[in-house]
């Protein structure tokens, strides 16, 4: 066991951080830096993303046969690390990362080819149509119903909290065709194109003062059978494959680590009454312990995903202990870079997106955005299934 | 030592519970942040019908003579109601300042007024330099024939986007002393600045700005010693706030829990969620009794005041930051939107933890004081300030 680079990676870590200093330009990373969300404002993210494509990187984890990179492990390492820590505006979401293995592993062809390139290309950006009013953590009770018309599927119902619906041209929905047996047999997996008839979209805002998530409604909606993956009832199953990708598909350490980064130039500036708060004995303690946790998640993330091949899946209590080791370092990053405002952390800037704000001096900005950052980070522990129902899942295998 | 609440006591809590349950509702809350002004007149006049405008003064200068445990009461209401009137930076700081400092003709012009709910005085002492050292302050005072000019910036002045009056600190030779000025005076400049609580506070801009002989509010042996106190006072007083809202997100998340049904059951019967409602509650009255404590203990010798109001500014502030969290949490992503007033109360209980100084900062004044054996061993009662 070793943790060398070889030269080749050596010079795939030079082109890649060639390339981020050639194409990531100051607009892009002013925007990613005022951005308190996890994910990218979509004007921002797409530009960014495009440029990415055209270097034929958009999809770091996608095997060769799909238009991806086809990267080692220890590649897709270093381009997390590099992009994170140049400030990309990430976009990499519910298309990349959680339709896109799902339609590699249960799609058919047709579905592959149609789908999988105008991922790539940026054309669609799916959003995630899991949660309902009525089921958030008891995800398998969903009620939103898709009864069988012919060549079609008629849907009604409602979906709430899908992140980006607003931009989205496509959502990815668990919906019920059968209310007899188990609930979960009970559950049909469908594409559905936003721009059909009988959609609406309500925008609800988040307490970061943001508007990312959506209620979603359907109000006989024909979807074409042809649209569905797998076989109906057998949605809970893909449901389950795709919530593994997105709790533990792809690196977030590069991110907790460049979030820390600028915890630390935030922390080495003076404050206006003089002090820097990296001098402080017991703000260092704090920024110490976190940083031991970063290098512990990256390490186990190495671990984690070295057993996975390119586009395979993580399991299932891996990527839960993932997620819940993610969510607490960012929680705890945001939390302490928030400490570091004082009385200033009492201002609050309504306008979004705050890059749209005339420019100020780099450490201006990290303070204007630290404390919807703080907020932003609340929901860290409760998307892709709370942090309770990851423990739940972890202490069922471990008590089995 | 009583620690009983009079029966007068209890009825002004029922009754600024029933008041303000009436008037400000989530909605209506919601309607008021997203207003230009931040804040109800007609709100305010309420306040100053039912008597709280004049509830800490005394009655000399047409106050009711109420003390501490009163405000306290009343905050804790204002918390739970989510109130963006400016009640504390008002009325117990400026006007509590001004009441304990001011000559009676200065008295008569601001409390009146401010106690018929005509005027709101605001207090605009600290400066974007001022850390925990309440004297580190650059506006400058300058004798101008039979009065002064008043130079410098003042930053986040509570309540000041709708003050009439600013109670103004100056650096006067070497001495700090205290102006009153109208809001409207020449060379004043206010910028409004929005608050993370959905109030409204103001940066103020002086820029040779003439002050008259008799608006120089006079305080034998220094005015900081006075400013220290009145800050002191109304850091009890959202201490007071902050259990408020609190205890609103243990109850909001108590009913939430109780209704949302998932697995088949209400979330309440999960242990793992009603473990972490009880953790919730022992956080609640350990806020609870430390704010008490520094509500009583706010007129008292300077030493025992610091150890009550910095202990409980900290110890709610930690507090409050698990219960915050937690509320969220347990109503998932509800919690984190703004359909409910969740996440109203988690801004509001950080405001808290950033007003008045830091829970570090208090951590680090405190720890000064209870450094000294005597005063960590000493208990709670203390003998009666000789007078
Ligand atoms: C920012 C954000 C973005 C999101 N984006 C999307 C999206 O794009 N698409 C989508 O479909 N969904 C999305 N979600 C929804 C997310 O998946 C749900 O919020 C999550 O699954 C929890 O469901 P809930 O919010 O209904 O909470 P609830 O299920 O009501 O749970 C409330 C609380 O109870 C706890 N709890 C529930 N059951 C148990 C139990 N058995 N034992 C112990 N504790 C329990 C939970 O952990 C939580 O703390 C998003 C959420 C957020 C916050």
């Amino acid at each position: 066991m070793d943790l060398l680079l070889t030269q080749e990676e050596i010079a795939f870590r030079d082109e890649v951080r060639a390339f981020l200093e050639a194409e990531l330009d100051h607009d892009l990373r002013r925007a990613e830096r005022l951005n308190p969300s996890f994910v990218a404002y979509p004007e921002v993210g797409r530009k960014w993303q495009a440029k990415v494509a055209k270097k034929g990187w958009a999809a770091p984890a996608w095997p060769k046969e799909h238009g991806g990179p086809g990267w080692t492990l220890a590649q897709r390492y270093i381009f997390d690390q590099e992009c994170e820590r140049a400030g990309e505006p990430n976009f990499r979401g519910a298309s990349i990362k959680m339709i896109a293995p799902v339609l590699m592993r249960y799609g058919t062809e047709e579905q592959k080819r149609f789908y999988l390139p105008r991922i790539l290309s940026g054309e669609d950006l799916w959003a995630q149509g899991y949660s309902e009013p009525g089921s958030g953590s008891d995800l398998a009770s969903l009620k939103t119903k898709a009864m069988r018309d012919g060549d079609h599927y008629v849907v009604n119902g409602s979906k709430i909290w899908s992140t980006l619906a607003h931009h989205s041209t496509r959502m990815f929905a668990l919906v019920r065709t059968s209310d007899t047996g188990k609930k979960q047999e009970g559950i049909t997996f469908l594409l559905i194109d936003l721009s059909l008839p009988g959609i609406s979209i309500r925008p609800i805002r988040s307490i970061c003062g943001t508007h990312e998530f959506n209620q979603v409604f359907f109000d006989d909606v024909r979807v074409p059978v042809a649209d569905r993956v797998g076989e109906e009832g057998q949605g809970w199953e893909i449901a389950k494959y795709l919530l593994e990708f997105e709790r533990g598909g792809s690196f977030a350490g590069g991110a907790l680590r460049a979030l820390h980064s600028r915890l630390l130039k935030l922390a080495s500036e003076p404050l206006p009454d003089g002090r820097r708060m990296i001098d402080d004995p017991v703000f260092a303690v704090r920024f110490a312990e976190i940083a031991t946790d970063i290098d512990a998640n990256d390490m186990l993330e190495l671990t984690a995903m070295s057993k996975v091949q390119a586009g395979g899946n993580p399991g299932s209590v891996p990527s839960s202990t993932m997620k819940i080791l993610r969510s607490r370092i960012r929680q705890a990053i945001a939390e302490l870079a928030a400490s570091i405002l004082g009385r200033d952390a009492l201002r609050w800037e309504e306008h979004r997106p705050l890059h749209e704000l005339p420019e100020e001096p780099e450490i201006e900005e990290e303070r204007k955005v630290a404390s919807a950052l703080y907020f932003n980070s609340r929901s860290q522990s409760i998307f892709g299934g709370s942090n309770e129902i990851q423990l739940e899942i972890i202490a069922r295998t471990l008590l089995r | 030592m009583d620690l009983n609440y009079s029966p007068e006591q209890l009825m002004l809590k029922e009754s600024a519970a029933r008041f303000l349950s009436e008037v400000s509702s989530f909605e209506f809350r919601r309607q008021i942040i997203a207003s230009e002004a931040g804040m109800d007149e007609e709100v305010w006049r309420g306040f100053a019908e039912l008597g709280w405008l004049a509830l800490p003064f005394a009655e000399e200068n047409g106050g009711l003579g109420c003390g501490p445990v009163e405000i306290s009461l009343l905050m804790e209401e204002m918390g739970k109601a989510l109130v963006t009137e400016p009640f504390l930076a008002s009325v117990v700081l400026a006007g509590g300042l001004l009441e304990r400092v001011g000559s009676a003709e200065q008295r008569e012009r601001v409390l009146t007024p401010l106690i018929a709910g005509m005027s709101r005085p605001a207090l605009a002492h600290m400066e974007r330099e001022t850390g925990s050292d309440l004297g580190c302050i650059a506006t400058q005072a300058v004798r101008d024939g039979n009065g002064y000019r008043l130079y410098g910036r003042k930053a986040l002045v509570l309540g000041g986007a709708s003050s009439d009056t600013f109670l103004v600190t100056a650096r006067l030779d070497n001495e700090i002393a205290l102006f009153l000025l109208p809001a409207g005076a020449e060379g004043l400049a206010r910028k409004t600045v929005r608050l993370v609580d959905g109030s409204r506070a103001c940066d103020l801009m002086l820029d040779s700005v003439r002050v008259d002989e008799q608006d120089l509010v006079s305080a034998r042996g220094g005015v900081l010693p006075e400013i220290e106190a009145a800050y002191d006072r109304a850091t009890a007083a959202l201490a007071a706030d902050a259990v408020g809202c609190m205890d609103a997100l243990l109850a909001a998340t108590i009913t939430y829990t109780k209704q949302r049904v998932q697995f088949g059951q209400p979330l309440a019967n999960f242990q793992a969620l009603q473990h972490r409602m009880a953790e919730m509650a022992v956080k609640c009255e350990e806020a609870r009794a430390s704010a008490l404590l520094a509500t009583l203990s706010v007129d008292a010798p300077r030493t025992i005041r610091i150890r009550a109001v910095s202990g409980a500014k900290a110890k709610v502030g930690r507090a409050s930051r698990h219960v915050a969290q937690e509320a969220i949490q347990l109503h998932g992503a509800m919690g984190y939107s703004e359909e409910m007033p969740v996440g109203s109360w988690f801004r509001r209980l950080y405001a808290f933890e950033n007003s008045f100084g830091s829970t570090a900062e208090h951590l680090a004044r405190y720890g000064a004081i209870v450094r000294d054996p005597a005063v960590l061993a000493g208990g709670l009662l203390r003998e009666p300030e000789a007078y």
